[in-house]
């Protein structure tokens, strides 16, 4: 019988720290339990691991991660084990290195006593591009918090630092070392808690006999310690966390976060400052925020006393910080403290300003703005990373070794031009942890990014953090995003660990009950009525190109269409053909319509109307992916799929453009059953309805416009082709069979106010919504918007369908062509009226100087543009 | 010492095409008391009366004015009324000041508290780049043995000589560089230019706005509100002298017709009025500025 599989099946390096194996090749105990597993697994149950936690994590991305084209993270089946005593020491450096650097920044954002004492060079301060001096006493010492409020909410209040991470690997010797620090707004939190989750679902029974250290008493520590930040006691305050938006690396992490933790998910449009507090907006107004998590970075915080062309962040913000009415986790200018440059005078200022040596060593760094560093980086490029002094994002690490010898005086000439704002850092060694990947274990190079949590006690470091691994060390410089995979990282205790706690299922006390509605906030509003709009374009335009291609399918000869030209016309009106293709006589210069047609439907490009509005209803819909029911999503994505990403299928004829039409219909009815059926009657709901009725409204209108407003000498078949492109041949039919004339045509598109496609069932429709959403308690009368929409409903009714139908001698239906035209003036107003009564927040913005000829308007451009 | 007391008087006025439903703002626009000014009282009028209203004092230690308006308006009127007195030191107190090529040493050394300090100054900033292409234009104007307050007064002269006053040549977003490279420009251009040259060299030069009084011609009564507000640079000569102002769009010393207001790196810093509107279509600015002389007699 062969030897069970086993970490031995791992190669072991001579020379490098192993994490699994002491230096004689025995398996260290605190991997027993993962040896035992895999022993017990082989190497088939591990490949039906690794498969199951891919499903898991593609899963967790369809749900968290709105960029579709973003790839999901790699998570391997093998944990990382480290031991609780070697833990326990690292912890100790850890939280202290969380001291000295919060005691570092308070210093450089204040008196700045470790510049005017020469232990930090005034080059990495002063000469430091990315030191706004409004960082500079922006928040509040411990002195001027506690004069008001003692306690603990002032002890927090006063920090700097709440939530930090550093980047860990272990050298030959056994030995920790930093690589980095991050007390921005460090990544990676989400992930590794996703990872936790998903490995422990992937192999529950390894992790629970193990004895691995929970995570989740620290996350219930984090927000025990925002709760306490709170400027206001309050039982619930609102904690924000403030991400990019969409596009941003960060979105999968924030929304997962917010999620687990409960938080409120913010980008900067959905803030505001008002009466001297920060807000959320919402339909229903304006809602404080008392804590804010930023992740967006420190410059784009405050357009008005910052980088003024970021809209990330939210105007007025810095002068509320100042008047103590929000706390900003962590605090605006808290990037100073993990600059690199930073790192060769940590030890010396941890001695001045704590009296303390460090306990955990940084990976060797050569400040450039210093001579002897510099020539020492100038002389031994080869073996360093040249990293930014003053910023680690400004650009990415730099391995001179992997450059060309061009490259390499360039960055010499860099280096010599401007030394104060580059360091070199040794390239360390890292340990080796086995891997699976290929269907082997490896030995990868593993560093480790820990978190630490600053609270009015002290610090708390999570037991574990995001174990990167790579099979070449130089991947592993970067973000949390870098390396090849990440694994769980497990600290082994010795004795049982509680397993009670959880943030996942409810917390001890009951939450009230409530319904829903008015806290919607206005961006979302703003996309869930652009995303029923561009999912009512799609359908519209769909219909009417089956409609058209059905024909040309017949057995019918083209020329003998005669509602052909109409037909066309009526998709150029709504932007699927080119204008040109509208005016009748031009068509012997056209392309026939058996190619045209077939090729706007196979078009990839987004120029066309089905192709942007399936762009437009997945772009609004990814914005508030949080908001809206998964399998809503999924429908969207593979509408897009189906129409932008997937190309012509071979032949690529008639037929195949009718059934890809065919799978698109299908697609948008079940948008709209789950729009009905899987919505709550909040707010939200009434935002895509409304934005579906008044696409509806126009698309008909227009459809309308261009194929009846003139009549032609047999209508019947094209009356059928409208009713059939509007869904209403059904309904027609079991009126007045077979017969198709245009003023049951009309009647029921226009008129009848039972047909749910019809004219008039739209504004009904819209009108009881506009009545739904909330009022302001000072509005006298009817809104703007439904003054609007009252007025067209009113010439709706009154409209006599003989008048309608009636043709004047020039061979018009002036009635009709009068009121589809108004209908279709009248809709953009009514959209700018609903924007402008509840989206107003998100108008536009210019800044003032006070000088002339200065006016340098925002560039602000919300998605909903058509 | 020389003096001079002054009445300012700074309106600034917005009417809008559109109503405005939000806006934020910060003034810098308080004179501070520093070596060379006295602020005896000063008083921000705002109309329509702001939602909030707040002042701290930034890290340059000039008095910041934070206010915001909350409900909808379409004009917006900002009326700083500042009684100062400006005293410079007279000639002779600058005679001994040092040879500026061996400032630039003492003050990369920084021994002195004054000189340490001074050197933020040195640095580049937002809006001032440091290039050989500045110091290489300060070198052939700035004799190598004179005095600082000499050598800089040749480049002020020379600056004044080689651009060209034009209120068309740049805007706001014009980076000094491009202000360099067309020799044209406003006042802020030339102040930013010179500080370019300046600490492009390694002196520690700072940014001042301020006013500057004007003289009607000969036998014509003053005109009320046709001042305008002006920028200038300080330049640290040591830390005998302390900071020294000169002005490159006139070609001259600060004197007390220069009346300071804020210090800072560069416009950016101290920018009078900055803000954000939400709606007000298309503005209507206009501003006046008046610089009444009080007491203009030389004391000894």
């Amino acid at each position: 019988m062969a030897a069970p599989f086993s970490l031995a099946h791992c190669e072991q390096p001579a020379g490098r720290y192993d994490e699994c194996r002491s230096e004689e090749g025995h398996i260290r105990p605190h991997w027993a339990t993962i040896e035992s597993m895999l022993n017990r697994i082989g190497a088939s149950g591990l490949n039906d691991r690794s498969l199951q936690i891919e499903q898991l994590i593609r899963e967790h991305g369809l749900t968290f991660q709105f960029d579709v084209d973003q790839k999901p993270g790699q998570l391997g089946s093998v944990p990382v084990a480290l031991e609780d005593q070697d833990w326990t020491g690292l912890s100790a450096g850890l939280a202290q290195r969380v001291r000295v650097l919060e005691a570092v920044l308070d210093d450089l954002l204040g008196p700045q006593t470790l510049i005017r004492e020469r232990i930090i060079p005034r080059e990495v301060l002063w000469g430091n591009p990315f030191f706004y001096r409004a960082f500079h006493q922006l928040q509040r010492t411990e002195e001027s918090v506690s004069e008001e409020s003692a306690g603990i909410g002032a002890v927090s209040r006063s920090k700097r630092l709440h939530v930090t991470a550093f980047d860990v690997v272990r050298g030959d010797s056994g030995r920790w070392w930093v690589t980095g620090d991050r007390t921005r707004a460090p990544s990676g939190l989400g992930h590794l808690l996703e990872n936790r989750i998903v490995l422990s679902r992937a192999l529950p029974h390894a992790h629970r006999s193990a004895n691995v250290r929970r995570l989740a008493p620290f996350f219930k520590s984090l927000r025990e310690h925002f709760r306490a930040l709170t400027p206001r006691a309050m039982e619930n305050p609102r904690v924000a966390l403030l991400t990019p938006g969409a596009g941003s690396y960060r979105e999968f992490e924030d929304s997962y976060l917010a999620r687990y933790l409960g938080y409120t998910l913010v980008q900067g449009r959905d803030l505001a400052v008002r009466g001297e507090r920060l807000n959320l907006k919402t339909l229903g107004g304006l809602l404080p925020i008392e804590v804010l998590w930023r992740h967006v970075s420190d410059q784009n915080c405050d357009p008005l006393e910052l980088d003024p062309a970021s809209l990330e962040g939210c105007t007025g913000l810095l002068q509320t910080i100042r008047d103590g009415h929000v706390s900003v986790v962590n605090s605006i200018g808290a990037a100073i403290a993990e600059m690199p440059a930073l790192l060769p005078f940590l030890d010396a200022s941890a001695k001045k300003l704590l009296g303390e040596e460090l306990i955990l060593p940084s990976v060797a760094t050569y400040w450039c703005g210093d001579e002897q560093p510099c020539r020492f980086v100038l002389n031994n490029l080869d073996k360093l990373i040249i990293r930014s002094a003053h910023w680690v994002k400004e650009f990415e690490p730099m391995i001179p070794e992997q450059m060309t010898s061009q490259q390499r005086g360039e960055l010499r000439r860099r280096i010599k031009a401007q030394p104060h704002r580059y360091v070199g850092q040794e390239r360390l060694s890292h340990s080796l942890t086995p891997v699976w990947s290929d269907g082997q274990l490896q030995p990868w190079h593993f560093t480790l990014r820990s978190f630490q949590l600053q609270t009015a006690d002290g610090v708390e470091v999570l037991p574990g953090g995001l174990a990167r691994v790579s099979p070449a060390p130089e991947l592993l410089g970067g973000s949390a995003r870098s390396g090849l995979m990440t694994q769980d990282c497990w600290i082994v205790s010795d004795e049982p660990v509680d397993h009670e706690e959880t943030l996942l299922t409810a917390e001890s006390q009951t939450i009230r009950l409530r319904r829903g509605g008015a806290e919607l906030p206005s961006r979302v509003a703003d996309h869930l009525f652009w995303l029923g709009r561009y999912t009512e374009r799609c359908e519209s335009i769909a219909r009417l190109l089956r409609t058209t291609l059905t024909r040309l399918a017949g057995e019918d000869e083209l020329d003998e269409l005669s509602e052909m030209p109409r037909l066309i016309h009526a998709l150029a009106a709504m932007g699927q053909l080119e204008p040109d293709y509208a005016i009748e006589g031009l068509n012997g210069a056209m392309p026939r319509p058996d190619v045209m047609l077939p090729d706007s439907v196979f078009d990839c490009g987004t120029t066309r109307g089905l192709q942007s509005a399936a762009v437009g209803a997945l772009r609004n819909a990814s914005a508030v992916r949080d908001r809206i029911p998964l399998d809503a999503y999924r429908i969207l994505r593979s509408l897009h799929h189906e129409v932008v990403v997937q190309g012509r299928p071979r032949g690529g004829d008639v037929i195949s453009a009718i059934e890809r039409l065919n799978r698109c219909v299908t697609l948008l009815l079940a948008f709209s059953g789950l729009a009905a059926e899987s919505l709550t009657r909040t707010h939200g709901w009434r935002f895509v309805l409304l934005g579906r009725r008044i696409e509806r409204a126009h698309q008909t209108a227009e459809l309308l416009l261009a194929t009846m407003a003139e009549p032609m000498r047999d209508e019947s078949s094209l009356c059928e082709a409208i009713l059939d492109a509007t869904d209403s041949l059904m309904t027609y039919r079991s009126r007045y069979l077979s017969i198709t004339q245009p003023a049951p045509t009309i009647d029921l598109l226009v008129t009848d106010e039972s047909n749910p496609r019809s004219l008039r069932f739209q504004m009904q429709d819209i009108e009881q919504v506009l009545l739904e959403l909330p009022t302001s308690a000072k509005q006298v009368g009817l809104g703007e918007d439904e003054r609007i929409a009252a007025d067209l409903t009113r010439r709706l009714l009154v409209a006599d369908i003989a008048n309608l139908c009636h043709c004047e001698p020039d061979m018009k239906r002036v009635a009709l062509a009068a009121l589809l035209d108004s209908v279709c003036a009248t809709m953009p107003k009514l959209a700018n009226a609903i924007e402008a009564r509840y989206l107003i927040h998100t108008s536009v913005s210019q800044s003032l100087t006070g000088e002339p000829d200065k006016h340098a308007p925002l560039a602000f451009s919300p998605m909903s543009l058509p | 010492m020389k003096s001079a007391e002054y009445q300012i008087v700074h309106e600034t006025s917005y009417r809008y095409s559109e109503p405005v439903a939000l806006c934020q703002n910060q003034l810098r626009m308080r004179p501070r008391n520093h070596s060379h000014l006295v602020c005896h009282s000063c008083e921000v009028a705002i109309t329509p009366t702001p939602t909030s209203l707040h002042q701290h004092t930034d890290y340059f230690g000039n008095v910041v004015d934070s206010f915001s308006i909350e409900s909808l308006h379409q004009s917006l009127q900002v009326r700083v009324a500042s009684r100062v007195t400006v005293s410079i030191p007279s000639d002779e107190n600058l005679s001994g000041a040092p040879d500026w090529r061996e400032l630039i040493g003492v003050i990369r050394r920084g021994e002195q508290p004054a000189d340490w300090l001074a050197s933020e100054y040195t640095f580049a900033s937002r809006r001032i780049e440091l290039t050989d292409m500045f110091a290489d234009y300060a070198r052939k104007v700035m004799q190598p043995h004179a005095s600082v307050v000499d050598a800089v007064q040749a480049l002020t002269v020379q600056i004044n000589n080689d651009f060209r006053y034009d209120t068309q040549a740049t805007d706001v977003n014009t980076s000094t560089e491009e202000a360099f490279i067309q020799k044209a420009g406003v006042c802020q251009d030339f102040a930013h230019i010179q500080i370019a040259c300046l600490r492009s060299l390694g002196l520690a030069v700072r940014y001042v706005s301020g006013y500057l009084r004007t003289y009607p011609p000969p036998g014509k009564p003053r005109l009320v509100g046709c001042d305008e507000s002006h920028a200038w640079i300080g330049v640290y000569a040591g830390e005998k002298i302390g900071w020294v102002d000169f002005d490159p769009t006139n070609a001259v010393r600060a004197g007390t017709d220069h009346i300071p207001m804020c210090l800072g790196r560069d416009y950016d810093d101290i920018s009078p009025m900055r803000g954000i509107v939400m709606g007000g279509g298309k503005p209507i600015l206009k501003v006046s500025v008046d610089v009444l002389p009080l007491d203009s007699s030389p004391t000894a």
